[in-house]
């Protein structure tokens, strides 16, 4: 509670001061003494995530940037139409507690949209109240696929889900790189044997000849029960397939051990894996670490290259914008939907929660992570999924696949 | 008839074109498979139990190792007598982590139990225990996270094997290992402590009726066992990385080879723990990695169907 009410104190505080060194229109803000203008009508924007428990940081990462985008908004004195505030609902990332705070929302009159809810399971929870209200909700991190299956108009995500990012890394392994040899692992796991499948079955189609094996998970990375030493005799059945690229279905821990294997095992082609490979520990897990650069890394979730976001993020929470993940997601969810508004009022139309819903379904706004354009199911449009290489020991971001 | 014949057809000719490249990482897994193996087989031996704790102890000498690695090891990858150096100074200090560690499993946990004559499954479970507070108690200190050694030499390959690759990392193992197995040997053959704990192997009671000091003895088989089980963890780790439970897996493989050459035979052990490196790395030519235990297992059960004493049959008392 103490977080929150200093974080809205600041807000208030910094937009008020930004009002004070221009003060012509210092009426118009406080709507006190009206002199020029009409007051603004103010509309708020609410961010539905973890703000508590284990998975604060994420949360703390999402709010911030959306805080930021309002902030930037309501700083624009002269050519805003409308004030922006802030609130925040805390789900703890947990469908049990999400309803009510759907409910709590949907309850502020003066509450437009949602960006979030953070997590897929509390999403699917808290849906229902939200779609009822006509509530957009515009999700920066959200992935699992079902979440756009269930009819609910409302629903929007800036992220790709699930299914694409598969197909996705195929396609950029044979179409975009031209390699025609692949051999694909997974680790034995749900996420990652369900990931290689979909890269197998895409490069197969793209014409690929296409190899598989299971690696299962080792104990030294606690993803399964194998022998770490099972990676030496795994990377000599990589070598000797004469595959030219390999993707790997799997965790960080484990692909670090394997590329130390395909290192000594004399291994040149490509390796390429997917989310749950990225992650600076890859590199800190190889050895040795030379054996990762290279390593090509696919997500749905965004390194921001903005200098200016990554300025204003850094001011406003502390930390920085490139280890917070989903930021820059969070800041495109709310500029999109301030973008929404702004279109709604060019056309004369009503800023209201249904005409927002209807709005963001035809908007095209051209974020720092992406063009954001939804599909009708809500799911954001093209493949949405950026390549990442380990250059020199450190993840670079090369841009979409 | 005709598929399965076209299938062993091909996989025999993968396997020949392989190999050499599968055995070479087969001996170097094999051989610190036995490193662990003869410190079961040890305590097995004088004790007839089976250590539990030996997996920290095997974690205890990778780290030890580690911190060794982390101190020396500056931002460029050292070379020549610099290599040397450091990689003994990681073996003097994971030897020593690993006695210490095996006998502090040896106070703690066993003798108390000796005292009060306690039956075998309270060794069990006492074992159980100080594995599970070894373990826990590194990942607190530690982390959770498997992090990899700082690089002391680089890995290039010395010589080929009929086009296989040996590397710098493969030569290690064989020149450490070997030294140490005939070290050993010669210590529990020819000398008066080895025939101490021959002795207490053979029957502990004559053995001090005889006057062999049999505390002793038992703690310095643990010593010996627990300081090849440290130099393991660190060839290991050099390799793979250190985490808080990087013993359980490599322990159960070791334990298996300990079983599948005569369970406190400690020659028995050493062709047990080539044995089954060579052969999982070898199955791969016909089963995927995620059968490699499988395969690994099965021949265990095989080999104690035919030979319920393992392969080279039981005693450390005699045939060592």
């Amino acid at each position: 509670m103490k977080l929150r009410f200093s974080k809205t104190v600041a807000a208030i505080a910094s937009s008020a001061l930004l009002v004070m060194a221009v003060p012509a229109v210092v009426a118009s803000s406080s709507g006190a003494a009206v002199k020029h203008r009409q007051p603004l009508p103010t509309y708020v924007i609410g961010y539905e995530g973890p703000l508590s428990g284990g998975n604060l940081q994420l949360g703390l990462n999402m709010v911030f940037a959306v805080e930021l985008a309002i902030n930037q908004y309501n700083a624009n004195v002269h050519h805003r139409q409308f004030i922006l505030k802030l609130a925040r609902y805390d789900d703890q990332g947990d469908p049990t507690i999400s309803p009510t705070e759907a409910q709590a929302a949907v309850a502020n009159q003066k509450l437009i949209a949602i960006v979030g809810p953070a997590f897929s399971g509390a999403t699917a929870a808290a849906e229902p109240y939200y779609a009822k209200a006509h509530v957009a909700t515009v999700s920066p991190s959200a992935t699992n696929p079902s979440l756009a299956t269930k009819g609910w108009n409302n629903f929007f995500r800036v992220v790709a889900d699930d299914s694409v990012q598969g197909p996705a890394d195929a396609n950029y392994l044979v179409k975009t790189k031209g390699f025609k040899s692949l051999y694909v692992v997974n680790d034995g796991s749900a996420y990652g044997a369900g990931l290689a499948q979909a890269v197998a079955t895409q490069a197969q189609s793209d014409g690929a000849k296409v190899t598989t094996a299971t690696v299962p998970g080792t104990g030294q990375c606690n993803n399964g029960t194998a022998s770490a030493t099972e990676y030496q005799a795994a990377a000599t059945q990589v070598v000797a397939s004469g595959a030219s690229a390999m993707f790997y279905g799997g965790y960080y821990c484990d692909l670090g051990l394997f590329l130390g294997a395909l290192s000594s095992s004399g291994y040149t082609g490509v390796v390429m894996s997917g989310d749950g490979s990225d992650s600076p520990a890859l590199i800190q897990g190889t050895t040795p670490a030379s054996a990762a650069n290279g390593v090509l890394l696919s997500c749905a979730c965004s390194a921001s290259n903005n200098a200016a976001f990554n300025k204003g993020y850094q001011n406003l929470s502390n930390f920085s914008a490139a280890t917070a993940t989903y930021a820059p997601e969070s800041y495109d969810a709310t500029n999109t939907i301030i973008a929404g508004m702004k279109a709604l009022l060019a056309q004369h139309k009503k800023i209201t929660r249904a005409n927002l819903v209807a709005e963001l379904h035809k908007i095209t706004y051209k974020g720092i992570t992406k063009i954001v354009k939804f599909q009708k199911n809500g799911n954001i449009a093209g493949s949405a999924i950026y390549v990442n290489k380990v250059e020199n020991g450190k993840i670079v971001q090369l841009g979409l696949e | 008839m005709g598929s399965f014949g076209h299938y062993l057809a091909t996989h025999f000719d993968t396997l020949k074109a392989e190999f050499w490249f599968l055995f070479v990482g087969g001996v170097a897994n094999g051989l610190l498979y036995a490193m662990v193996a003869v410190g079961y087989t040890l305590v097995y031996g004088v004790l007839r139990l089976i250590n539990f704790a030996h997996s920290e102890i095997f974690m205890s000498g990778g780290f030890a190792g580690y911190f060794v690695l982390r101190a020396m090891v500056g931002a460029t990858v050292p070379a020549g007598m610099t290599s040397v150096l450091i990689i003994v100074l990681g073996i003097a200090a994971a030897g020593t982590a690993g006695a210490a560690a095996a006998t502090l499993v040896e106070r703690v946990a066993y003798r108390p139990l000796r005292r009060r004559r306690a039956p075998q499954l309270a060794y069990l479970i006492s074992a159980i225990g100080a594995s599970y507070f070894l373990f826990n108690l590194a990942g607190k200190e530690f982390g959770h996270l498997s992090v990899s050694d700082p690089q002391p030499y680089i890995n290039h390959t010395v010589f080929t094997i009929f086009g296989a690759p040996v590397l710098m990392y493969d030569l290690i193992i064989l020149v450490v290992s070997v030294v140490m197995f005939i070290a050993l040997d010669w210590l529990v053959g020819r000398t008066r402590l080895g025939r101490g704990i021959r002795s207490v192997a053979q029957d502990a009671e004559t053995a001090s009726l005889m006057g062999v000091n049999i505390d002793r003895t038992i703690a310095i088989t643990f010593i010996v066992g627990g300081a090849l089980g440290g130099v393991a963890g660190f060839l290991y780790g050099l390799n793979i990385g250190v985490v808080y439970n990087m013993g359980f897996v490599p322990a159960l493989k070791a334990f298996t080879a300990a079983v599948l050459g005569g369970i406190g035979n400690l020659r028995g052990a050493v062709v047990g723990g080539l044995l089954l490196g060579i052969v999982e790395n070898l199955c791969v030519v016909f089963v995927q990695a995620a059968y490699i235990d499988v395969v690994a297992f099965g021949i265990l059960v095989l080999v104690l169907l035919v030979r319920p004493t393992g392969i080279l049959g039981e005693r450390l008392g005699r045939t060592a």
